[in-house]
C-alpha cells in the first residue's frame, strides 16, 4: 500500500496539468453537476446566500427556490433569521417557496397576522413546529378575522410580552392546537431589570390547558405571573405529561406538587430552577410513589430536612441538579448514601454548594461515581484539583464535567496533571468546562503534551470551555493545529450545562 | 486481505482492498448483485462513468478514510449542522485541485455513492460561493447569464425581501 501511495504522490503532481498547462477536465464545469448535487451544495449555505444564488442564472434560480431548501425558516432577524420587509412578500413566499416542505417556522410579531396564518394553514400541510415571538409587541394585531391556523402542530413556542394580553389571539387558535405535544411559553425573565413593575397575566392558562390535552412536555420559562394554580391547571388535563419545566418562574412555591404527582403518573422530569419552593410543600409530595427520574431544584431555598426527606424517598432518580442551596450539606449527602436511593444516578450538579465538605463529596463520588455521566462540582473554592485527582479515576463514564470557581484562590491549580488525569480516565468525555481564574492555572512546558493527550484520548470532546487567558489561547491553538477548530471556547460565549443528559433535551430546546 | 479489481472508463485496472471499495454504496450493491465475496477470484468491476485519473483519487480518499466511523443515520436530518468550517486539513489538501477535477470528483462521489466524499467536496464548493456577488460567481465558474434584463430585474425583486437588515 505504501508503494501505491508513493505512486499516487508522483502522479498527482503530473495529473492535473497537461503540457499546455490546462487541466484535462477543463470542460467539466459546475454546469455539469446534476440538480440534486447543486441542491446539496446549496444546503450548506444560509438562506440569505441561497437568495443571492438565484440571480446567477435560470437553472440556479430554479434550484434556489426548491422548497427542499426551505424546511426550517427563521424570520427573526435579531436572532440570525431572515428579514422580510413586507407582508406581501411573505405571502408570496409561503405559497411559492415554502409549500409542503415547510416543517418549522419562526415568526416575529410584525408578521403574525391572520392572512399569514391562513396562508400557512392552507399551503403548508406539513408544518409541525412553530415559534411565535410576541416579546417585542407593543400592541397585538387584530385577529377577529382569524379563521384558520396550522392544524398539525406538535410543537408550539410562544414568546410572551409583559403587557400584551394574548387572549384575543389564543381564543381563535384553541380549536387548532389539540394535537400539541410540546408547549413552550417563554417569559421576559431575562429582560426585566426593574423589580417593582405591575404583573399582568397575559395568557389564560386555564383555557389553554383545556385545549391541549395531549401535552407531553410543558416548559414555562421565566414567566412572572405563573404560580402553583397554573401547574395545577395543566396537571388536571394533561394526562400524558412527562416533563414539566418552570425554571425561573419565581411565584411557584410547590403547593400543588402533591396533586401534580397524584394525577400525572408518567411525570419523569421536573425542572424548578430558581423558583420559590417551600420545604413544607415539597415534603408533602408522595415521593415514594412517583417515578421521577430527573429533578432540578437549583437556587431554591429548600431546607436540609426537606432535602433528606425527598432524596431518600425518590427511588428512581437519575438526574439531580441541586446547586446553590444552602441546605445541601454533608448530612444530606450522607443520608442519601445510607438510603441507597442514589444508585441510579447518572447526572449530578452540586454547583456552589458551599456547605459540602470535600471529604464527603469524595466519599460519595467514590461510591457512586462509576455510573455518573455528568458531574458538576463548580463554584466551590475548596474543591480544587486535589479532589478531582482523587475522583477522576472513578468517573470513567463521564461525558460532561464542570469544575472550578471564578474567584481567585490562594492555591494554584496544576492544570497539566489534571488534563492528564482526564485524558487517561474519561475517554467518553464530550463537554468540559474549567471555570478557574486564568491566574490560578499553573502550567509548564509540559502543557502541550498534556493537551495533546487529552485531544488524542478524548475523541468525542466537542466543547471545552475555559476562562479567557493564556491557558485558553494555548489549548485553543493546540486543538486548531489538529483541525478541531470549534472545540475550544471561552466562558464569555459558551457555558456547559448538564441538561444535555435529559431524555427530552431535544424537545426542551427553545429560542 | 482480499482485493478486487476496478476498471475505469478508459480501461485502466486498479487493485483495491475489498474494505476500501466498500466505502462506495454503488460498488457494495454491485458486489452483492454479482455475488462477489471473499472467496471469489479475479472479478473485475467495471465503472464506465469514472475516468482512471479520478478513480485513482477516489481510491486514495477511501483508503485514507476507510476506518472512519460510519455516521449514524438519523431520521431527523433537519438538525444536521450545516457548518462548512470543519473540513479536516487532509481533506482540504486532497481537494486542492483545479475546478474541473473537483467537479469530476463530485460526479464520481455522487455516482459511486460515497457520502463523506460527496459532503466534503460539496462543502468545498459552498465555501467558494460564499460572500460573492452573482457577477463574481459567474466569472469564477464560467456561467452564462441567461436572464433577459427584465427577468434579471424580476429575480432581484423576488429576493429583495431577504436583504440583510
Amino acid at each position: 500500500m505504501d508503494r501505491f501511495m508513493e505512486q499516487v504522490a508522483i502522479e498527482a503532481s503530473q495529473m492535473y496539468v497537461t503540457e499546455e498547462g490546462k487541466s484535462p477536465f477543463a470542460n467539466t464545469t459546475i454546469e455539469k453537476l446534476p440538480d440534486k448535487v447543486l441542491t446539496h451544495i446549496f444546503e450548506y449555505l444560509s438562506h440569505l446566500e441561497i437568495c443571492r444564488m438565484a440571480s446567477v442564472c435560470k437553472k440556479w434560480r430554479q434550484i434556489a427556490y426548491d422548497s427542499k431548501l426551505w424546511k426550517n425558516v427563521s424570520l427573526r432577524p435579531e436572532i440570525s433569521g431572515l428579514h422580510v420587509g413586507s407582508l406581501e412578500s411573505l405571502l408570496a413566499l409561503i405559497s411559492v417557496r415554502f409549500g409542503p416542505s415547510l416543517r418549522y417556522i419562526e415568526l416575529p410579531i410584525e408578521l403574525i397576522t391572520h392572512t399569514v396564518l391562513h396562508e400557512l394553514a392552507a399551503k403548508c400541510p406539513n408544518l409541525t413546529h412553530m415559534l411565535l415571538d410576541f416579546s417585542t409587541a407593543m400592541q397585538l394585531h387584530d385577529f377577529s378575522e382569524l379563521q384558520a391556523f396550522p392544524a398539525k402542530l406538535r410543537y408550539l413556542c410562544i414568546c410572551l410580552s409583559e403587557v400584551i394580553f394574548m387572549e384575543g389571539f389564543m381564543r381563535k387558535i384553541y380549536n387548532f392546537i389539540n394535537g400539541l405535544e410540546v408547549l413552550h411559553l417563554v417569559g421576559t425573565y431575562e429582560k426585566t431589570d426593574q423589580e417593582e413593575e405591575e404583573i399582568y397575566e397575559v395568557i389564560n392558562v386555564h383555557k389553554l390547558k383545556a385545549a391541549t390535552p395531549n401535552l407531553r412536555v410543558i416548559n414555562l420559562y421565566g414567566i412572572n405571573f405563573i404560580d402553583d394554580s397554573h401547574i395545577d391547571a395543566f396537571s388536571s388535563n394533561c394526562i400524558q405529561l412527562e416533563c414539566l419545566a418552570v425554571n425561573f418562574c419565581n411565584k411557584v412555591t410547590g403547593s400543588t406538587l402533591k396533586t401534580l404527582f397524584q394525577r400525572s403518573k408518567r411525570l419523569k422530569c421536573l425542572l424548578m430552577n430558581g423558583t420559590n419552593l417551600q420545604s413544607e410543600h415539597v415534603m408533602a409530595v408522595e415521593w415514594d410513589k412517583c417515578i421521577l427520574q430527573e429533578l432540578d431544584i437549583t437556587a431554591t431555598d429548600l431546607s436540609t430536612e426537606c432535602l433528606i426527606d425527598m432524596l431518600t424517598r425518590i427511588t428512581t432518580l437519575k438526574f439531580l441538579s441541586a446547586g446553590q442551596i444552602n441546605g445541601f450539606n454533608d448530612s444530606v449527602l450522607k443520608a442519601w448514601m445510607e438510603a441507597g436511593t442514589c444508585k441510579s444516578l447518572i447526572s449530578l450538579d452540586l454547583d456552589s454548594s458551599d456547605n459540602l465538605s470535600d471529604e464527603t463529596l469524595a466519599k460519595f463520588i467514590t461510591r457512586y461515581g462509576a455510573n455518573l455521566q455528568a458531574c458538576i462540582l463548580s463554584g466551590m473554592s475548596h474543591i480544587t484539583d486535589q479532589l478531582w485527582m482523587t475522583i477522576l479515576p472513578i468517573l470513567k463514564q463521564a461525558k460532561i464535567l464542570i469544575m472550578g470557581c471564578n474567584e481567585r484562590l490562594s492555591v494554584n491549580i496544576h492544570v497539566d496533571q489534571l488534563m492528564d488525569a482526564i485524558a487517561t480516565n474519561c475517554s467518553k468525555l464530550e463537554r468540559l468546562e474549567l471555570r478557574w481564574d486564568p491566574e490560578n492555572l499553573r502550567f509548564s512546558d509540559k502543557s502541550q503534551k498534556a493537551i495533546d493527550l487529552l485531544r488524542v484520548k478524548c475523541l468525542k470532546l466537542r466543547c471545552m470551555v475555559l476562562s479567557d487567558g493564556r491557558y485558553y489561547e494555548l489549548v485553543k491553538a493546540n486543538f486548531e493545529r489538529a483541525d478541531r477548530m470549534t472545540v475550544v471556547r471561552n466562558t464569555t460565549c459558551c457555558r456547559v450545562s448538564p441538561y444535555y443528559m435529559l431524555q427530552n433535551y431535544n424537545d426542551l430546546v427553545f429560542n | 486481505m482480499k482485493t478486487i479489481k476496478l476498471q475505469s472508463s478508459d480501461g485502466k485496472i486498479f487493485d483495491c482492498d475489498l474494505a476500501v471499495a466498500k466505502c462506495s454504496g454503488t460498488i457494495r450493491t454491485m458486489l452483492e448483485d454479482l455475488e462477489i465475496d471473499e472467496s471469489s477470484e479475479d472479478e473485475i468491476i467495471p465503472l464506465p462513468n469514472v475516468d482512471g485519473r479520478i478513480l485513482r483519487k477516489v481510491i486514495e480518499y477511501c483508503n485514507y478514510h476507510k476506518d472512519d466511523p460510519t455516521p449514524i443515520a438519523t431520521d431527523n436530518d433537519d438538525n444536521k449542522e450545516k457548518r462548512t468550517d470543519d473540513i479536516i486539513s487532509w481533506d482540504a489538501e486532497f481537494l486542492k485541485v483545479d475546478q474541473g477535477t473537483l467537479f469530476e470528483i463530485i460526479l464520481a462521489a455522487n455516482y459511486l455513492d460515497i457520502a463523506n466524499l460527496l459532503d466534503v467536496s460539496c462543502k468545498t464548493v459552498a465555501n467558494m460561493l460564499k460572500n460573492k456577488t452573482p457577477d463574481e460567481i459567474r466569472k469564477e465558474f464560467n456561467i452564462k447569464n441567461d436572464f433577459t434584463p427584465m427577468e434579471e430585474e424580476q429575480v432581484r425583486r423576488e429576493n429583495t425581501w431577504c436583504e440583510e437588515k
